[in-house]
């Protein structure tokens, strides 16, 4: 909400500066987001008394005028408007002078004349809408006075919350300020001169459905002259943010502002028949609304209607056939109170918010609508010539008696940790209008409204411990105790609240879901990754492009990969109108890119979740992707560029088990992953200590025809992805410790020539299957492949490591193990090298 | 042969050697030379074989004269050869010099996501204060993400969460971590300290300080003394652990429908320090989150009697703390993870 200081120096005294009134205003809740100064921007403007105005000697359409601005030769000027006659104050900007927008004026000459200036319309100044005409400031201005020092004001941006629609107008606004300063407030005077046919005579109104309309009040202004409103009406709704159209307009606009009261007014001769009613649409109505868009009716939308059909959406926005024009003579005023969710709904189904509809859904207080509709006929009057028929329309006229909301205020104190006697809290209430006294008569109890809404709660107490607020009809935010203490605390001042650290016990203690993922990330960012996090919401090609084929089997106690992709019903856009299921696209999209901004060599994690839909239930999954690119070691003068493989994601992996107190991970040929390569892939799994499965997924290098589907600068990507055991929400494990070996160990190396299809994997099993209770470890630490070995045929150098708890092996023993194993290799279908 | 003969072939070794050993290039030829005069076959043992044909008095006289010149040239040897050894060490370190100014072999490092990392800090400095982690879920419905946080359907607060909904009957994705507390409330007894941090959508256009998807966390603490006053001094104590000690900090009135009082809390600007300035809107002030005693609409959500249990509930966005923390301009960076700028968290 824009509020004009001037405009609140009307309701209310104003002493303090504008930044500190915007710092009072923040500290009540009144958050003021951005101070204005209009007038900053005019400099050298200066305000000026016509003496002549005469044609120009060589353009018909110019004028010559000559200005005095109190001290001086008076100036002669060149203007182009034909509104102006000696005698008239007017702003002149002199040369030199800067207008908004930084339109600077200078001595130059129009048509063989020297203008010493320029003659302002209120458009250039930014002070009223009107760009042909000069603006005609008031006869008493001074002489040679600044504009800025006359016309100059601040304007305050003020964010109202959803529960304060009363504070969306200039006197909410002002009230506040009187509870800052005390000043008291000054209501504005609804004086009417009533004459001719009394409006009941002229209109009658039927609220078909009283739910949705509680109270309309109508008032009937004939006699009137459209035109624009007075110059200093304009200056003020365009510092408040609102165009000025017409005086008609302007004053239901400015009774919006003033009061916080959407009005709307009808050409009364666009009203048939004399009868209105507010009804819910029937079937097949239309009605081509203000913005002139022709729309279908909703049958929840609620009308304001004549005996032919709609006039207009109630609350939300006018017809167009009862629009005010330049040729209205007569007007209905319409001040009415609408069911703000009714409001709400129609204003959502057509699009169509508005600072009126926004008024209306927050909630109005009931008597508005007959200040409103008074409040705007006077209006009309004053700035229209409008003639006010006496009496008004009114479907419920009985005001409501302010509620009443009983309080303890010993529970101020405990809620806000702030001593205030009971005094002290209604002094402090008072301030905001709301007066505070013992329950009245002989009462023995209280009921304390604990909560309202949806869970009402309710206690009674001894009238004793409690105090029976009277809340103002405009606070319609008031209802439970604790509304009551909010207040208590917020006119108070936060700042008198105690600083203190909670004395209570403490919670049990609880595993840190966050902690296992922690161990991951620092360990993965220590093993040189980025951890980048990547949109759960992606677009169809990203789902048909990266959901796994083959779901992996989850970690013992992860989730699984559950079920449909789930879509957003109501998405932003096309690109984020999915939850994904996987991790490994968005690492790859971060590959791209990363590429296409010049940085080739990237290692990037993920721990994030996929989601997915089975049977009418949402799951969601955590795991932990891994992307390699380019090249993995750091190259430097030193050392060169290497492309990671499959190996460097196995490292990390490995790294990770070993870190996380899992077994070495296994591998498992994939050929059937479609995003994979199918001869670089792999399923891979880890046990825990205890047995279980500790880790699942797959990795592999991207697939080509993949990468050239998505980007081409992916290609040789290496990809992981898996489910770990506590991503979800565990502890890292606590490792066994390992006392080092008394008694040597022997080493072993065995060459084993492999066929074809033969995996390092299957070997490395045959060896351990057949070595005994002596085998410490086994491990590759050579391939080779090539002459003298035939096509197709692999050398893989094993290690061997033996050795025994409580004594030094003896060599037989040792040998025992080694031939058992050769004679099974061979059994196997391959062959010791010697 | 007789003694005069002998003396003389020693001292003509003598000569010729010492001569040759100040004449010999590196230590290989001293020890070439060592090996020819005082080895086993060498010149010296050579002359001295002659010895026996002396008569058996002079042969002690041979004796002492071989005896000086073997002290002679072994020590000749022995000054050559510290001479000759600095000379050669001096080369090999010579020869052994490389640039030292050239950089060293990079070690390859890694980094931590801004957006995480600031939400495990939080977590951190809160758990000093016994809260403990909790997670919920990221697809809630719209009883717990709004109804019981005291949101019914069509209240005008529902503008502050513009919602982005799924094809799960009565889902949505949660517009906040709030419907944690609900949650946390329904499954603990008090006395609860809960921290929940995570991921949240909302139907909101991406600009500098907006996205769609960002993180957030949420606290909530409830007993049966639990103050406003607690709140203060418990979030005044983080803005210290998260900013730097000696922050000044401030609570003033917000809203939210599911708390009351509400507070918004800010922290004295990181930049200009207090007396306004562009990034703080001239206010000297940064808003860093909100807060609030819950409501007791939630609290009965939450299983709790409001007569006996109060407490309070408190919401920030990590990125948000992140930004003001490390001077980062636009939350666009966050999910776009270019290296670059991730590479300023290492
Ligand atoms: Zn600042």
């Amino acid at each position: 909400m824009k509020a004009p200081l001037s405009w609140l120096r009307e309701f209310v005294d104003v002493e303090l500066t504008a930044d500190r009134l915007a710092e009072r205003l923040t500290l009540l809740g009144m958050e003021v987001r951005g101070i204005e100064e209009h007038g900053v921007d005019w400099q050298n403007v200066v305000v000026g008394e016509l003496l002549t105005v005469e044609r120009h000697p060589n353009a018909d359409r110019l004028s010559l005028a000559t200005v005095t601005i109190g001290t001086g030769e008076p100036l002669t000027i060149v203007c182009g408007a034909t509104n102006i006659v000696p005698g008239q104050r007017v702003p002149v900007a002199l040369p030199g002078a800067v207008l908004p927008g930084g339109r600077r004026i200078e001595r130059t000459e129009k048509m063989g004349v020297l203008s010493n200036g320029m003659l302002c319309s209120g458009d250039e100044l930014r002070l009223t809408g009107d760009g042909d005409g000069i603006l005609i400031l008031d006869s008493r201005s001074p002489l040679g006075a600044q504009l800025a020092d006359l016309y100059g004001d601040v304007v305050f941006d003020i964010d109202v919350k959803p529960n304060r629609g009363d504070a969306l107008s200039i006197i909410g606004l002002a009230r506040e300020i009187s509870a800052i300063t005390g000043s008291p407030l000054r209501m504005p005077d609804v004086e009417i001169a009533e004459v001719g046919t009394p409006v009941a005579d002229r209109l009658s109104v039927a609220v078909e459905d009283p739910a949705l309309c509680p109270r309309f009040v109508g008032r009937w202004v004939s006699g009137l002259t459209v035109a624009p409103s007075p110059d200093a009406i304009q200056m003020r709704l365009l510092a408040a943010g609102v165009r000025p159209i017409s005086n008609v307009v302007d004053a239901s606009n400015y009774v919006m502002l003033e009061l916080g009261k959407p009005i709307h007014t009808f050409d009364a001769a666009a009203i048939r028949g004399g009868h209105v009613a507010v009804r819910r649409a029937r079937a097949g109505e239309r009605l081509t609304t203000l913005d002139h868009v022709d729309r279908d009716l909703d049958q929840d939308t609620l009308l304001i209607a004549d005996e032919h059909g709609p006039l207009a959406i109630a609350g939300v926005m006018g017809g167009a056939a009862s629009e005010v024009s330049d040729a209205t003579t007569e007007v209905v005023v319409e001040s009415a109170i609408f069911d703000p969710i009714s409001i709400r709904r129609t204003a959502f189904h057509y699009a169509l918010r508005s600072e009126a509809s926004l008024r209306f859904e927050k909630g109005q207080e009931f008597r508005l609508a007959r200040v409103g509709a008074d409040r705007t006929a006077q209006l009309l009057a004053a700035w229209a010539g409008g003639r006010i028929a006496p009496g008004r329309i009114d479907t419920s006229p009985d005001e409501p008696v302010p509620e009443r909301v009983a309080f303890r205020p010993e529970r101020v104190t405990r809620l806000l940790g702030l001593v205030l006697e009971p005094d002290a809290q209604v002094d402090l209430l008072a301030r905001v209008g709301i007066s505070a006294a013992p329950a009245p008569g002989p009462a023995a109890k209280v009921t304390i409204p604990v909560a309202g809404g949806t869970r009402p709660l309710s206690t009674t107490v001894p009238a004793i411990d409690a105090l029976i607020a009277t809340v103002p009809t405009w606070r319609r935010d008031i209802a439970v105790e604790a509304d009551i203490i909010e207040e208590v605390a917020r006119v108070s001042g936060y700042d008198r609240i105690p600083t203190t650290l909670p004395s209570t016990p403490s919670p049990a203690f609880r595993v840190s879901p966050l902690g296992l993922r922690d161990t991951v990330r620092s360990s993965l960012a220590g093993m040189g990754l980025h951890e980048i996090v990547t949109h759960a919401l992606i677009s169809r090609q990203h789902v048909e492009t990266w959901t796994w084929t083959d779901p992996t089997i989850p970690a013992d106690g992860e989730e699984p990969q559950a079920g449909a992709v789930i879509s957003v019903t109501n998405p932003l856009s096309a690109d984020h109108a999915f939850l994904r299921q996987e991790l490994v696209g968005g690492l790859v999209s971060a590959i791209a890119l990363n590429r296409r901004r010049g940085q080739d060599d990237l290692a990037l994690f993920e721990i994030g979740k996929g989601y997915g839909r089975r049977a009418d239930r949402a799951h969601e999954w955590w795991r932990l992707g891994v992307a390699l690119a380019g090249s993995f070691d750091v190259a430097a003068w030193n050392r060169p560029r290497r492309a990671a493989d499959l190996h460097d994601a196995k490292g990390i992996l490995e790294a990770l088990c070993s870190l996380l107190g899992f077994a070495s991970p296994t591998y498992e040929q994939l050929s059937s992953e479609r995003t994979l390569h199918p001869g670089r892939a792999a399923r891979v799994r880890a046990k825990g200590p205890d047995g279980g499965l500790a880790v699942s997924g797959v990795l592999g290098e991207i697939h080509p025809s993949t990468a050239a589907a998505w980007d081409d600068r992916v290609g040789g990507a290496i990809l992981l992805e898996v489910s770990v055991r506590g991503l979800s929400g565990g502890a890292p494990a606590v490792p066994r410790a390992t006392s080092p070996r008394r008694f040597p160990t022997v080493e072993r190396d065995l060459a084993i020539v492999a066929t074809d299809g033969m995996t390092s994997a299957a070997l490395a099993a045959v060896i351990r299957d057949h070595a005994g209770q002596l085998l410490l470890s086994v491990n590759v630490f050579d391939v080779y492949a090539g002459a003298p070995l035939a096509d197709g045929e692999r050398s893989l150098a094993f290690r061997l490591v033996f050795g025994a708890e409580e004594r030094t092996l003896a060599d037989d023993e040792v040998e025992a193990a080694i031939a058992s194993i050769m004679a099974a290799i061979v059994t196997a279908g391959a062959r010791v090298r010697t | 042969m007789n003694f005069a003969d002998l003396a003389r072939e020693l001292d003509a070794l003598r000569a010729g050697t010492i001569d040759a050993i100040a004449g010999a290039p590196d230590t290989a030829a001293l020890q070439a030379l060592e090996v020819d005069a005082l080895g086993k076959k060498g010149a010296l043992t050579a002359i001295l074989r002659g010895i026996g044909g002396l008569p058996p008095e002079d042969r002690p006289r041979v004796g002492a004269v071989a005896n000086t010149v073997r002290t002679a040239i072994e020590s000749a040897l022995a000054v050559r050869r510290t001479s000759l050894g600095d000379v050669e060490l001096a080369a090999r370190l010579a020869r052994e010099t490389v640039d030292v100014t050239l950089p060293g072999r990079p070690i390859r490092r890694g980094s931590l996501h801004p957006s995480i990392e600031a939400m495990t800090e939080i977590a951190r400095i809160f758990e000093q204060f016994g809260f403990v982690v909790h997670e919920s879920p990221e697809i809630e419905d719209d009883l717990t993400n709004f109804q019981m946080l005291n949101i019914p359907p069509d209240h005008p607060a529902r503008d502050l969460w513009d919602t982005l909904y799924v094809d799960v009957p009565d889902r949505l994705l949660r517009t906040h971590t709030s419907p944690g507390q609900i949650r946390v409330m329904q499954a603990m007894k008090p006395p609860i300290r809960a921290l929940l941090p995570g991921r949240c959508f909302r139907y909101e256009s991406v600009d500098a300080s907006h996205g769609f998807e960002f993180f957030q966390v949420e606290g909530l603490m409830v007993d049966e003394g639990t103050t406003l006053a607690d709140l203060k001094g418990l979030l005044d104590q983080f803005a210290q652990a998260m900013f730097g000690s000696g922050k000044r900090t401030r609570f003033r009135p917000g809203y939210y429908p599911f708390t009351e009082p509400s507070v918004a809390f800010d922290v004295e600007c990181l930049v200009c320090g207090g007396p306004g300035c562009p990034a703080c809107g001239r206010s000297g002030w940064m808003t860093i989150l909100g807060a609030g005693m819950v409501h007791p609409v939630v609290l009965q959500y939450g299983g709790l009697d409001p007569e006996r249990y109060q407490g309070f509930a408190f919401g920030m966005g990590p990125e948000r703390i992140s930004m003001l923390k490390h001077g980062i301009s636009d939350l666009r960076l966050f999910m776009e993870n270019d290296v670059r700028f991730l590479e300023s968290f290492r």
